[in-house]
């Protein structure tokens, strides 16, 4: 589903030349759950950056259901973005001047979605989020945990295959990062292939599978035999 | 998203900063507003004027003396002149002295200041003056002199209330007293009501004003327009033969047409200046809503990056942020219409002159502003569109 070989990736500032990435070969089952893993400057967020369209290896290939991503021009990355990958981000991202039900409109924007179509799948996503109740409510008058749900809803809102998010519960308190993750893990569990990066080991216990990554190469993977369950987690904390 | 969305999202942004939207098109409107009201005013009181003359009659001219000569007592203009003229020049239809005056008329007990017109009973003809009551004095009148005068309306609502109780009253004009023999309706003026005016026999001026004969003007009517022009030069070369004069500028004449070139020069003029504030405003309202742009882009650098990630094309980007600037051009055009219209309106009424609203002109402003939006929105559109996403979502 997801098939990345010699994969690098170079900046060049003219100044400085990074090796942000280094020969990453890298296969991605759908429906996979896979966290990815590393300390700072490790390249995981050019990775995840890469797999998520909004940029482009300096070498290597990258297969998305095997369409070759890197013979696409910008139009058709546009489109791949839109309707088959879920953004989701560490700072969330959202618009600030629109309800919480308009941002999760704002992909289907692009994607040729009528206004009435708009908002009844913006609503749905908002409840799959459980947020319905907030709908009509700014980003500033949102939590944090809240608001990173709002960003999940939209990340859904036009059912994409993957979900790619970059430290998403890195702002959050614990017990929100754990609602975070028991949505995450939720939606994987309807069939979406989740990458998602973290450097908290707890988090990425949450996944089937975890790429470790040292100075731009992928250095180890491992399975997870029993993956954690947030939702668990969730309700044994609750009993306390 | 179809058109009307976008157009829908671009007010919504304009909204968010209202406030440093209404300050950047306030070039547009201005420039915009001047345009609209040059036009609906120019036009205005082009076409009151156009009326008025028209009133009068096109085929009119007037001869008078030109420059103020030393020898001026050998210049004047008798009332033997006017036969002359009329005599010998057949393409003149009709033929009127004026002499002018300003005095004191009373009619106990009230008293008021009025021009005081001396000249004959062809008068109210080649100048299409209506009567409201009463009658112009006749030949008649004018022949023997009879004490009569003919006073318009606002001097007799002035004196006697109303045009009806004026006529068969006495006035008191220089210490003669007069019978009021008709009320003439008050042609308006360009800046407001006609002044007080007294209408009598030539010669009864004189004898009022204890003048000598001397004519300040000669009101002639061709017999067509086209015979105006020569018809004046005849008459003034009568006048020429009669008076022995050689330096040819002594008599000059006046025509209508040649007072409708003297209007359209100014408007043309009045055109041409506000043409050019209006450009300039429209220049500096453009070059603002670029300004402003470029601040809303740098603002929105991370909108721009989202909008990308969840699959916005360059050019959604691009089409958004033209849209919004072509938006805010156009508001301010709009409101500049709406402006100019309103002022034009409430001018042109003090001014009593009918408002030309022109289409043309404001689908032509309009355009003008959808111009500028897109001229100057371009490059803040395009500096949008060319973001990187992942900068762009970096940025602080
Ligand atoms: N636009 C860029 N220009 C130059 N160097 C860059 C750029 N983006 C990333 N890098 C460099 O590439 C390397 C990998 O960065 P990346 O953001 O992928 O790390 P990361 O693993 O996500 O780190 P963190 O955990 O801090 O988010 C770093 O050394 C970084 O400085
Ligand atoms: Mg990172």
């Amino acid at each position: 589903m997801i098939r990345v070989e010699h994969l690098t990736k170079v900046y060049d500032t003219g100044i400085v030349r990074v090796q942000a990435l280094t020969d990453v070969n890298l296969e991605v089952r759908k429906g996979e759950f896979l966290a990815v893993m590393g300390p700072s400057g490790s390249g995981k967020s050019t990775l995840l950056n890469i797999l998520g369209c909004l940029d482009r290896a300096t070498s290597g290939s990258y297969h998305l259901e095997g369409i070759p991503i890197n013979t696409l021009d910008e139009n058709e990355l546009a489109h791949i973005r839109n309707r088959k990958i879920g953004f989701v981000f560490q700072t969330f991202n959202l618009l600030p001047r629109m309800d919480a039900l308009r941002n999760v409109e704002v992909p289907m924007l692009y994607s040729g979605v009528g206004p009435r179509e708009r908002r009844k799948r913006a609503w749905e996503a908002l409840e799959k989020v459980g947020l319905a109740d907030h709908a009509l409510h700014r980003p500033n008058e949102l939590s944090g945990g809240q608001r990173q749900r709002v960003a999940i809803a939209r990340a859904l809102v036009n059912d994409p295959d993957i979900i790619l998010a970059d430290e998403p519960t890195g702002n959050l308190d614990t017990r929100s990062g754990l609602e975070i993750m028991a949505i995450i893990q939720g939606l994987n569990r309807q069939g979406a292939t989740v990458i998602l990066v973290t450097h908290e080991h707890e988090i990425s216990r949450h996944a089937q599978r975890v790429v470790h990554f040292r100075d731009g190469r992928l250095v180890r993977t491992e399975v997870i035999a029993e993956p954690v369950q947030a939702e668990k987690t969730l309700r044994e904390n609750s009993q306390q | 998203m179809n058109f009307w969305e976008m157009i829908k999202m671009a007010m919504e942004n304009i909204w968010a900063n209202r406030m440093r939207s209404a300050l950047t098109v306030l070039g547009i409107i201005i420039g915009v507003m001047s345009v609209i009201m040059v036009v609906s005013i120019g036009q205005g009181g082009k076409a009151r004027i156009l009326r008025e003359m028209e009133g009068i009659g096109t085929n009119i001219f007037g001869v008078y003396i030109g420059s103020t000569d030393d020898d001026y007592e050998k210049y004047r203009i008798t009332l033997e002149d006017c036969r002359a003229i009329e005599e010998s020049v057949e393409s003149i239809e009709a033929l009127s002295p004026l002499v002018y005056g300003y005095a004191v008329v009373e009619a106990s007990p009230r008293k008021e200041s009025a021009y005081v017109y001396g000249t004959d009973s062809d008068y109210n003809r080649i100048q299409n003056i209506r009567m409201a009551e009463g009658r112009f004095f006749s030949s008649i009148d004018n022949a023997v002199s009879r004490r009569v005068a003919v006073i318009n309306r606002r001097l007799a609502e002035e004196l006697f209330g109303s045009a009806r109780m004026a006529v068969g009253k006495k006035l008191k004009i220089q210490q003669v007293s007069v019978v009021v023999c008709g009320v003439a309706e008050s042609g308006s003026g360009m800046f407001g009501p006609e002044s007080p005016m007294v209408y009598m026999p030539i010669k009864l001026h004189f004898e009022l004003f204890d003048s000598e004969e001397s004519i300040n003007q000669i009101y002639g009517s061709a017999a067509h327009k086209d015979l105006v022009e020569e018809s004046a030069r005849k008459a003034i070369r009568v006048l020429e033969v009669r008076h022995q004069v050689k330096d040819s500028n002594v008599y000059q004449f006046v025509t209508l047409s040649q007072q409708m070139e003297a209007v359209d020069q100014v408007l043309a003029i009045i055109t041409m200046i506000i043409g050019a504030i209006a450009g300039i405003s429209l220049l500096v309202g453009g070059i603002g809503i670029m300004n402003i742009m470029l601040v809303s882009v740098t603002e929105r650098t991370r909108e721009i990056g989202v909008r990308m990630a969840v699959g916005a094309r360059r050019e959604d980007i691009m089409r958004q942020f033209l849209l919004e600037s072509v938006v805010l051009s156009v508001t301010g055009g709009l409101v500049g219409v709406v402006l100019g219209v309103g002022i034009s309106a409430v001018v042109c009424m003090a001014m009593k002159i009918p408002a030309v609203i022109s289409f043309g002109t404001i689908i032509l402003a309009l355009l003008f502003s959808i111009a500028v939006g897109v001229f100057f929105g371009i490059y803040p559109a395009n500096r949008a569109a060319k973001q990187d996403p992942i900068e762009a979502l970096r940025y602080e």
